[in-house]
């Protein structure tokens, strides 16, 4: 797609706040153009990294599954991070990236849950390992726009 | 907006039955809080044979929010607080019946001529009167703090539980609302509420008045430094104090992406103003619960937006981008609350 996805998005969120927003009244009109426009600067900034961060993310929660799952003695949990752990994602399309990133993140959070719960060293390895994983996806999730 | 206009004529006239020549005009739809749809107008009429002109505001139910609230509290906070130390516009009506505008409303003071917007404080003229701002908008709240529900009349408009019961209470309503509305799973959230769970706060000494969403952006001010209304009650309770002061602390309120609260002060000197007027002690342990609870509730209330955004319930904009915007500035607000950020 030429112009780029980016440059396109750029000017538009550009024209929609500085030029057509300062025109546009009454003022509830002009704040929600005024909101489209810096909406369309983070669908900018997410189109260009999209694909990226999710395969990463997706990557690194299925190898933290399968060091875990040698640990964990609930069967049933244990069975299904080794069952996230081998899989892999057949398609790059951001939906179906989507989807297995939520599944991966549900999972996370049981793993978590479970590993708090445990009083041993293996448990604290793995409950530092997802707090440098979720350190990580937040920034991976930032946005230049960001209040913090 | 011309029907609209006749149709809060008729309402105002049904009010006010002494009053004649009932017309309402620049009917105006302003952003004023994401929970309900907000319009200014202008009220004239004819009293004991003079004119009449009121500039007021209508604050009306929309079919889907950022937040689900009680208008019967909000209406009730502005009233009992008018003519206090606290200062709100007058509450006029409070209309639960749909036929008259197709939605429950009510209708308040304009307070004109002061700036709302979290940006314009940052500028010239606002900004080189931080220090005053920030001692009256912790004051402020100190006196919101100290106030005596049963004295103002709210205990009966507000749900009373137990002082001990006031953490739960809370934390188990935004827990649902992320439970209801969540697009996405959200780990570090769930990791913040086994926490909270975990090693719950210690009930406050009695039941206070939380406004619930005390923020730089939810008070009008003027170009000296004086705050001059103080807005948005609409998930105003009874609770702990520290619920407000946690949640005017929250790092997504860091407007000037530094380390001032509310793009005001440090955080030491908001607390300290806040002891000062409240006469309370912001215990640093409990304080530290509510601001990790500060990113619980509002991490629901932006996956709630942007649930309601997805769903097509209410497409306003400030749904999706408050929702895209903050949800992981909230994450990492969280991480911090935590001890996990570097």
């Amino acid at each position: 797609m030429k112009p780029d996805a980016a440059k396109l998005l750029d000017i538009i969120a550009g024209k929609l706040l500085f030029e057509i927003a300062p025109s546009v009244q009454p003022s509830y009109r002009q704040s929600s153009v005024g909101l489209t426009g810096m909406l369309l600067g983070m669908v900018r900034e997410e189109f260009e990294r999209a694909a990226a961060r999710r395969v990463e993310e997706n990557r690194v929660l299925r190898a933290l599954f399968s060091r875990a799952a040698k640990d964990v003695a609930d069967t049933e949990l244990r069975h299904r991070l080794e069952s996230a752990g081998a899989g892999s994602d057949a398609s790059l399309l951001v939906s179906a990236l989507d989807k297995s990133n939520d599944a991966l993140r549900a999972l996370l959070i049981e793993l978590h849950a479970h590993v708090e719960a445990q009083d041993a060293d293996w448990a604290r390895a793995v409950d530092g390992e997802i707090w440098s994983e979720l350190v990580a996806s937040t920034e991976r999730r930032r946005f230049a726009l960001a209040p913090f | 907006m011309q029907e609209l206009a006749e149709r809060i004529a008729t309402y105002a006239a049904h009010r006010m039955p002494h009053a004649t020549d009932v017309a309402a005009s620049h009917v105006d739809r302003i952003h004023g809080g994401a929970s309900r749809e907000t319009y200014r107008f202008r009220l004239r009429h004819r009293e004991a044979g003079r004119e009449v002109e009121r500039r007021l505001i209508l604050r009306r139910d929309p079919p889907g929010s950022l937040i689900e609230t009680d208008r019967a509290a909000e209406f009730a906070a502005y009233r009992a607080f008018h003519g206090t130390a606290v200062p709100v516009p007058e509450a006029l009506w409070l209309e639960s019946d749909s036929r008259w505008l197709d939605h429950p409303f009510f209708v308040m003071e304009e307070l004109v001529g002061f700036e709302a917007s979290p940006q314009a404080i940052l500028a010239p003229p606002y900004a080189q009167h931080h220090e005053r701002l920030a001692r009256e908008k912790w004051s402020i709240l100190g006196a919101i703090a100290a106030a005596d529900p049963e004295k103002l009349g709210l205990a009966g408009a507000l749900e009373v539980i137990a002082p001990a019961d006031a953490w739960r209470r809370e934390l188990d309503h935004w827990t649902r609302v992320i439970d209801e509305d969540e697009l996405a799973p959200q780990p570090i959230i769930r990791a913040a509420i086994r926490r909270l769970r975990r090693a719950p706060p210690p009930p406050p000494g009695r039941l206070h008045v939380v406004h619930g969403d005390y923020r730089t952006g939810n008070f009008l001010y003027d170009s000296e430094g004086g705050i001059r209304g103080i807005l948005d009650w609409e998930m105003a309770h009874l609770g702990d104090p520290l619920e407000d002061l946690a949640w005017s602390l929250n790092r997504v309120w860091c407007w000037g992406r530094d380390e001032r609260v509310g793009g005001l002060t440090s955080k030491e000197n908001a607390i300290r103003i806040w002891e000062q007027a409240s006469g309370l002690r912001a215990d640093p342990a409990a304080l530290r619960w509510w601001e990790l609870f500060s990113s619980v509730k509002g991490l629901a209330i932006w996956i709630s937006g942007g649930h309601e955004y997805q769903e097509g319930a209410n497409k306003d904009p400030v749904l999706a981008f408050s929702s895209i915007w903050l949800t992981n500035s909230q994450d990492r607000a969280a991480l911090e609350a935590m001890g996990k950020l570097s």
